[in-house]
Formats: C-alpha cells, structure tokens, sequence
C-alpha cells in the first residue's frame, strides 16, 4: 500500500463515515430522546430517496429533493409518533418492536407505489465533476458529503448546546418525567423529537443517493444496519456518539473490506461485538442514571 | 424495564403460567386447522393428461425482495407468450400457478413441495437466484417433475457432479437460460486469442461472482493469459469506491468484472467519478454487467464496456425484432434478458407438447420431445444439449455505445454454438 | 383426566397425515411439519424471551449451526444414523450457545437484543463465505434423510413423524422445566433480578444456563428442517430468521408454552395463505403482517394466548 493509496482510501473512508453519521444522526437523536432504537429508521431512510427520485423526475431539481425528502419523513415522523408510540410510553421495549410493523409497512408501500426496480440518482449539475488531488483524480460530491457531514454535526451541536429546544432536550434526556413535572409539553417534544429524527432519515436519503443507490432491500442494507452499527459503536443516545461512531466504523469499514475481503461481512459485526462487550454503552455513551 | 419486565396479566390475575390442557388443545388443534386452511383442503385434481385438458404449469418467480423486478418481468414474458398463442400451449389451454419465493430459499422450497403435492402442477418453471435452484434439485427430480430453469445460472445444475453437489443434472431438469461457464470461459478465451492477456478481476463474492471469475479465467489460460489480481466486494456492498481505487492503484488495465442489477450500478458510477476511463482502464465483463437494468440508469457512463451474453435487445434478428415490438406493444416496455429466457422457455415447452399432439401422460417421452426441440429463438438458434439439458447457442461479444441518444450492447463479434462441457 | 387428553392430542399430532389424508392433500402434511419445526424454534426462543426476560435478535445462529451440523456430520462421518447426526446437531447449537452466551448474558435489554443481532450475523457472514464447510451462498446440498437403526425416515409421512415426536417431547421438557424450580428461578431473574441476587441465586449462570438450553433446542430444530429440506441455506442463520421466530413468539404470547405454538400456526398461516388470496399485483403480505404485528403490540401484548385467556377469564366470571 502505497502512501497515495492510503490517502485515497483515508479520502473514500471519511466520505463514507459522513454518509454513515448523515444517517445514524436520526437513530441516535431518537433514542437520546426517548429511548426508542427505532427500528423502521432504514424504512424512512428508503422513502426519503424514493421521495427524492420523485422529485428530481419531476422538477429535475436535487437540491429541491434535499428539502421535500426531509419534510415529507418529518410529518411523517410527526403523525406516528402519536399515533402509535405515545400509546407505549414507557414500555420501550415494546415500542421498539412497534417500529419493527412499521417498517414492514411502509417498504411494501413503496414497493407498491414506485415499483421495485433498481433505481439511482446522480449528483447535482456542479457537483458531479472531479477534482484533482494527491493521487489524482476524486469526485466532488464524495468532498461535499464530508463538507455537509461536518456541517450538520456543528448545525446539530449548536441547536443541541445552544438554543431552548436544545436545553430541552437534553434535560429530555437526562429525565423526561421531571421534565414533564416541570410543565413542558413532553408529547409536543417527543413528536418533534420522532419527526426529526425521521427528517434526517429522510435527508440521508437523498444524499446517499447518489453512492448507495436507491433499490429493494435498502431500508436494511445499508440503512438500518449500518445506522446501528455506528450508533452501538460510538454510544447510543449522543450526538458525540454518532459522530465518533461514524469516524470509526467509516475508515475501519473501508480498510476492512479492501484488506480481509473474504472475511468482510464479519469485520464489521465483529467490530460492534467487541465494542459492546467492552464497553456496552458505546464508545462516547453514558451509563444512565435512571433506566 | 418495562415489557418484558412485568408479566402484567400473571400479576393481576395473581397466576402463572403453566400448560393447561386447554391451551395445549387449542394449540394443537389450531395448528392443525392452520396447516389444513383453505389452501390445503381440496386435494389438487389428478394431472389432466390428455389434450384438451388444461396444462397446469407452477411458476416460481421473486415478486418481493431485490430479484422482484426480474420476477416482474418473466411473468409479463410469460403472459405475452400466451397471449400471442391463445392461451394455449399445443393444444392445451394454460392454467399458471404463481408462486412468490420473496428471495428466500426455505420458503421456494416449500413452494416447490405445494406445487408438487398440492396443485399437481404438469411443469414446474422459473427460479431466479442459483441456491434456491440447487435447493429444489433434489425434490423435483425424486417427484418426476419436469422442471424448465428460466434464470438461475450455476453451472453444477446441468453438470455431472461429485456427489451432486452441490448440485447435479437431472433427466427432469431443462435450461432455458445460461450456464455461468457460458457467459465467463468465451470471452475469457475470446480476448485472449485476440492479444489481450492480463486481467484484473473485480467481482461480487459469492458463488456466481466466483464461478465467473473462475471460468473467465479458466478461458484466459488456454491461450496463455493470467490473472494479476482481484477485489471481491461484498454481495449488495454499498461504496465501491474503496474497490475501484484499489483498481486505480494497480498496473494491469484491462478488468474482468461480475456485477448485477444495484452492484453494477454502484460500480459503473465509481468507476468512473474516480476517472478510470482517462486512466486508461477499460472495463470487461459478464453481460449482466450492462443489461438493461443498469444501463437505463448508467446510461453513456459504462461506454466502452465489453461483455458477453447471449442475447442484446439491439440483436438483429426477425424473431427479436418481433419479440421486442410485441413486448413494447404489450408493455411499453424494452424486455431485458430474463424476459427472454422466459419467452424461450414458454416456446420450448410449446414445441415439445405440439410434438406429442399435447399429451403429458408420459413424463419420458416429454423430456424426450423436449431434448428434441429446435427453434428460432430472440436470441438465435435454441436447441437444449441432449446430455446436460442445457441451451446449445451464440454467445455475442457486445459493446457498449451511446447511439441516437439510447444507450445499448452493440454487437461486435459472435461465437457460435457454446456449449457447456458438461463436468 | 387432564393427562389422558393431553395424550390424546399429543397422538393426534404425531399420527396427522394417516387420519387427515382421505380430505387434505400431503402438502397439508409439509405445512403442518414446517409449521411444527417453527414451533420448536419458538418455543426455544421463548424460554429466553418469554420465561427468562432476555429479548434475542440472535436466536437463527442457533438453528443455522444445527441444520449444518446435521447435514455435515452426516457427509464427513458417511452417517445417516439420527443418533450421530441428531446429537451433532444438539452439540454444535449448546456449545455455540455457550460461546456466544457468556459473552451476552451480562447485558440486558436493548444492549441484549443488539449483542444477540450483531454476534447473530457474524455467524451468518461465516455460513455465507465458508463455501468449503457450508456450502457458501450456494447452500449445503445433499443433507441425508435421518435413519434410526434400520428405520429409513425419508418417507414424507414418517419425516413429519419425526419431527412430530420431537415437537410433542419438547413441549413435554419445557412444560416440565417451566415448573421445575428451574424454571421458576429463570422467572424470577426476569422479574427482579436484584432480589434474586440477593437471595443467593447466581443470576448470571441461570441466564447462562437457559441460552445453553434454548440454544441446543434451536439446535434439534435446525436439524428437523435440514432433514425436511435436505438443504441448508444461509438463510436459516440470517436475521429474517431470527425476526420470524421473534415475532412468532410474541403474536402467540410470550412466556406461556401454548403461545408459540399458536404463534407458529398463525404465522405459517399467514405466510402460506395470505399471498394465494391476493392479486397478483398486489404484494402486501409483509404490510399486513406488519399492521398485524402492530395491532398486538398495541392491543394484545400478550399475544393470542394471553388473549384467549383473558378472555376465558372474563367469560367465566360472569
């Protein structure tokens, strides 16, 4: 390996870490919040980019998808979680499993609705060139993802340390009963806690789009699996957490595949093992005070 | 914790939970009824052999999963077939049963069993993915059903294996597709021969990424060629770009690639926003690589690819020319090759019965009639090799062009009458 | 009395295809054998998820490592003899079991179910690459149709047989550890495990215990199916199975022995039957089962057992 090649893959595995926390960011923030692994979390992820083919095959436009997508997942997200979640609040348990029908649910949907071809979607007229860099030749957009990916954890970090909603939730977090006994409106924080974290499922979908692809069997893979593996690895629950998760499972995934190709599959699940007999809260995850 | 923390009902009931004669009775009676739900009860009417009665054929095809599309496809080939021949096949009228395998092995197993035990169907057809076809060998032939492969391309199933496995031919089985060998070892020996000797491989890995791989390179060999290299992803890996920069960062130019439907897609994109075709890489492969499927969505990126196959819709041919219209008329749609494979399985099957003026009474003297079928395929010449049962035909080397906007296999070459050896 | 209906029953089951055969054909049979070895696996499960309060994602390795076991042990030692093949069965998913089970027996809930899911696929991932042992992606063919002595079990009648028995014997050894105080320690660990720890019961190794048991059953079961099918496939270790089992388990009603039994009953009725009376356009089998799903756990957690008996219960207080 030369030092070009293992810049070029630092490079590739980066990328694909800010694809990685894109769409974990979502899984961690509901699970902080309400202690939910939602696990229709891919199932959003795939209707944000069938969402977003629509668009682009309607207006042609990407960066029209990029703010549909999130806003269609967001109601979404909105609606359910009265709909259903609030009637199982706290049984956690339970409504994981309840996320598990709704999964169900909405990929025979979009199968019915958008058919199931394999589909794709190319990055936006400006972004879909090269640039030449130590080694050669990247593509752009595989540069915009990392732009975008730290973009949104500071976004994240700054509404989270920052701002009134933020403070929120993360007194939501340490103890949503006494929140509630303070006077907040914890049903309205926790619908707008789901509705986010289905919006950036959503958004992940149509960014990834143009390397994961759109077809059957996405919600899984790599949706929901990969969203998993990074939030378990970095620590469940903290923004810090997806972040480190996806700077580590990103770069360990691409090296592990190019180097232990046969033995690829297990790397990664290997990887989370390890990690969660270690340390069971994640790397960056806190031990809860109350559970 | 909640959930399973609490068992509420034993709690407030103050009870436990034990088997009670009640619930075992009910348990096992409502198993009973479920296995004898409605559709079990009637036992299936015996085969109808005689001409004039109706021809039961079992279709066992993926509507849901990653192969759904494909599935879609064969059954609009299917029902085109019928539609141009009025329903019938010979004389027979056609009654399809469909099954939907959703991908997954145990389950078209069980389907395969209902359609030999349930619905005594007269022919079995379909089967995409190569482990289901391997996992149903076994009780297709100890129950005599002729069963006519229109996808799966492992080459154990029409070969004489050790211990049959993981698979092996059977008197009751008929390809109307392709054997891995078929579509791998000629353009491995056709490039070669030309002057082009070392490869790269970049495949999927798993048994079909392999087995090509493997024959390609057995068909570079022979006339003196080598291997320099290989990345295999993962089969649906999501990111190629960490595969094509290993591509990138070797000497040897030329690549040999085995990828499929979303594979393909992902891999044609990376490898050309990482700049392979200006580094002068040039890309080869298995036709799966740029069937129609991935070309609509790669679209003029995968240029200059070279692949083998069988069949290109752009085949010049008056058979494919009417296949394609009649397809377009019915569907608009263009068929891909796995609405081809079903078409000429539909048409063999016809042959055969027209032959035995429609009478399926004799299991052997079908196979026979059916060893025996020779036509004038969308892809060519179809004849089935009488010792393996599968196709004898034209392999074409196609490349890929962008012309009047559409972008298609152009076909370059020809080699003629592939057959696969068999062992 | 109580005992010779139980009986009755249970010979009802183990002798199915020869009364049902003059009215249901000997597909009814394999529905009802596949339906059984679901049982098996569910009932497994449930010891686990339902008696012990430990919700595995994992459980499929279990059954995966049997079913290949048996097909394995029988070509490697040219055996069909069920006693060989059986056993190596039942020991390759206890020792697995135990070697994936002192590794998540400390962690509870969320961090259970994930342990289970991730180690699960690691054994899916060897199953599917180790195309020397296994087979690969292509699927271990060739698996022998088990034979006791000089009984031949091939016959479709006397494979469900088989499979019968064991269904019939496993229930016979969960019912009879659910009320051993065994299986009313494993109760107590899931409803306060503080206070069993502080009674003197050394919580870990009954969860140990229970996930080596659970594990060996998987085991068997695997193996019935791999006789069934004569194949294994990846599948049979994949996630998909391990949902199915999960979701069995808890639509019939977890920790009653009766629940996954109707459970397995429900879901291979819905799967077999539920897709035949749709259009053909229409592929909504997975919705339904998903607002299916979604209904008991919102109104009926304790499945169609615990239904029935509230139910029973209310009836006969009237």
């Amino acid at each position: 390996m030369t030092a070009e090649l293992v810049f070029q893959q630092a490079l590739n595995g980066l990328s694909f870490g800010a694809l990685l926390f894109i769409l974990a960011s979502g899984l961690s923030l509901v699970f902080g919040m309400m202690d939910v692994v939602n696990l229709a979390h891919g199932a959003f992820y795939m209707l944000g980019a069938y969402v977003a083919l629509s668009v682009v095959q309607s207006t042609g436009s990407f960066w029209l998808a990029m703010l549909v997508a999130p806003l269609a997942l967001g109601v979404l997200g909105f609606v359910l979680e009265p709909l259903l979640l609030r009637r199982l609040r706290a049984r956690h348990l339970d409504q994981v499993l309840l996320t598990i029908g709704v999964s169900l649910v909405i990929v025979d949907v979009i199968g019915q609705v958008w058919g199931r071809e394999v589909r794709s979607l190319s990055a936006p007229a400006g972004l879909d060139g090269s640039v030449t860099l130590i080694g050669g030749v990247y593509p752009v957009y595989r540069l915009f993802v990392i732009a975008f990916g730290v973009a949104l954890a500071a976004a994240m970090a700054v509404v989270y340390r920052r701002t009134r909603i933020g403070m929120l939730i993360r007194a939501g977090v340490q103890d949503a009963e006494m929140l509630g006994a303070l006077g907040v409106d914890t049903n309205r924080l926790f619908a707008s806690t789901f509705a986010t974290g289905a919006a950036l499922a959503g958004l992940a979908g149509v960014i990834a789009a143009p390397v994961f692809g759109v077809q059957p069997g996405m919600d899984t893979d790599p949706g929901l699996l990969y969203s998993l593996v990074v939030v378990v690895v970095g620590g469940l629950g903290t923004l810090s957490g997806a972040v480190a998760g996806s700077l580590l499972v990103g770069p360990a995934d691409t090296f592990g595949k190019v180097l232990f190709q046969d033995v690829a599959l297990a790397v990664i699940f290997a990887i989370v093992a390890l990690v969660l007999l270690l340390k069971p809260t994640g790397l960056l995850g806190r031990i809860r005070i109350a559970r | 914790m909640g959930g399973f923390g609490k068992n509420e009902l034993a709690a407030k009931r103050g009870y436990t939970y034990r088997l009670t004669r009640r619930q075992f009775l009910v348990a096992t009676s409502a198993a009973a009824l479920a296995a004898c739900g409605p559709a079990a009860v009637t036992p299936g009417a015996s085969p109808s052999a005689s001409p004039g009665k109706e021809l039961k054929i079992g279709q066992l095809l993926p509507f849901t999963g990653v192969y759904a599309e494909l599935g879609n496809s064969m059954r609009r080939a299917t029902e085109l077939y019928l539609k141009l021949n009025d329903q019938k096949l010979a004389n027979r009228p056609v009654k399809l049963v469909y099954g939907d395998d959703e991908n997954k092995t145990p389950t078209g197993i069980q389907i395969t069993q209902k359609f030999i035990d349930q619905d005594q169907v007269d022919v079995m057809m379909g089967v995409v993915p190569t482990p289901l076809a391997y996992g149903i060998r076994n009780a297709v032939h100890a129950a005599k059903l002729i069963f006519i492969d229109t996808n799966a391309g492992g080459n154990a199933l029409t070969r004489d294996t050790t211990d049959c496995k993981p698979a092996c031919k059977s008197p009751y089985i008929f390809r109307a597709s392709f054997s891995s060998y078929q579509i791998s070892y000629p353009i491995g020996d056709y490039v070669s021969a030309k002057g082009t000797k070392e490869f790269y491989l970049a495949y999927a890995n798993y048994g079909f990424g392999t087995e090509s791989a493997a024959d390609f390179t057995t068909g570079l060999k022979k006339n003196g060629g080598n291997v320099t290299g290989n990345v295999a992803p993962p089969l649906a890996n999501p990111d190629f770009a960490p595969f094509v920069t290993q591509i990138k960062n070797q000497p040897t130019k030329n690549v040999y690639s085995f990828f499929s439907g979303a594979d393909a897609i992902g891999f044609i994109k990376s490898w050309n926003s990482l700049g392979l075709p200006a580094a002068g890489y040039r890309m080869y492969g298995a036709g799966f690589l740029t069937e129609q499927d991935v070309l609509k969505e790669v679209k003029d990126l995968a240029n200059g690819a070279i692949t083998s196959l069988f069949w290109a819709v752009e085949l010049d041919n008056a058979e494919n020319k009417k296949f394609v219209a009649d397809f377009q008329k019915a569907y608009l749609l263009l068929p891909d090759v796995f609405a081809v494979q079903q078409y000429d399985g539909m048409r063999a099957l016809d042959e055969a019965l027209k032959k035995l003026g429609g009478d399926t009474s004799d299991k052997d003297k079908l196979v026979k009639a059916l060893e025996d079928v020779s036509f004038k395929s969308p892809r060519g010449d179809f004849t089935f090799d009488k010792s393996t049962h599968n196709p004898i035909q034209d392999i074409y080397i196609r490349e890929v062009k962008t012309q009047n906007g559409q972008t298609v296999n152009t076909i370059t070459d020809k080699i003629a009458k592939v057959t696969d050896p068999g062992k | 009395m109580r005992a010779a209906l139980v009986a009755a029953a249970a010979a009802a089951v183990v002798t199915f295809p020869y009364w049902s055969r003059p009215w249901a054909s000997p597909f009814a049979t394999t529905l009802l054998r596949d339906a059984l070895i679901l049982a098996i696996f569910a009932l497994s499960l449930d010891l686990l998820v339902g008696r012990a309060g430990m919700p595995s994602l994992g459980h499929a390795a279990f059954f995966g490592a049997g079913a290949y076991a048996a097909g394995i042990a029988g070509q490697r030692f040219a055996t069909d003899q069920l006693p060989v093949t059986l056993g190596a069965a039942a020991l390759v998913g206890a020792a697995l079991a135990l070697l994936i089970g002192v590794l998540v027996v400390r962690s509870e809930g969320i961090f259970f179910l994930m342990l289970t899911l991730a180690l699960a696929q690691i054994v899916f991932a060897i199953a599917f690459q180790w195309t020397a042992v296994t087979g690969g992606s292509n699927g271990l063919s060739g698996v022998g149709r088990p034979m006791l002595a000089a009984v031949d079990f091939s016959a479709p009648d006397l494979m469900y047989v088989l499979v019968a028995v064991t269904f019939v014997l496993a229930v016979l050894v969960l019912w009879g550890l659910a009320r051993s105080p065994y299986g009313r320690a494993l109760t107590g660990v899931r409803e306060n495990e503080r206070r069993m720890r502080a009674l003197g019961y050394d919580t870990a190794r009954l969860r140990l215990s229970a996930f080596v048991i659970a594990g060996t059953i998987a085991g068997i079961a695997g193996a019935l199916s791999a006789y069934s099918t004569r194949f294994v496939s990846a599948q049979d270790a994949g996630l998909g199975n391990s949902v199915r089992a999960f979701v069995t388990v808890l639509v019939g009603g977890a920790g009653t022995l009766g629940g996954p039994i109707v459970g397995s009953a429900l879901v291979s009725l819905i799967e077999r039957v539920v897709p035949s009376l749709l259009p053909t356009d229409l592929r909504i089998a997975d919705a339904i089962l998903g607002i299916v799903f979604i209904g008991f756990v919102l109104f009926a957690r304790q499945g169609v057992v615990g239904l029935g008996h509230a139910t029973l219960l209310r009836v006969s207080r009237r």
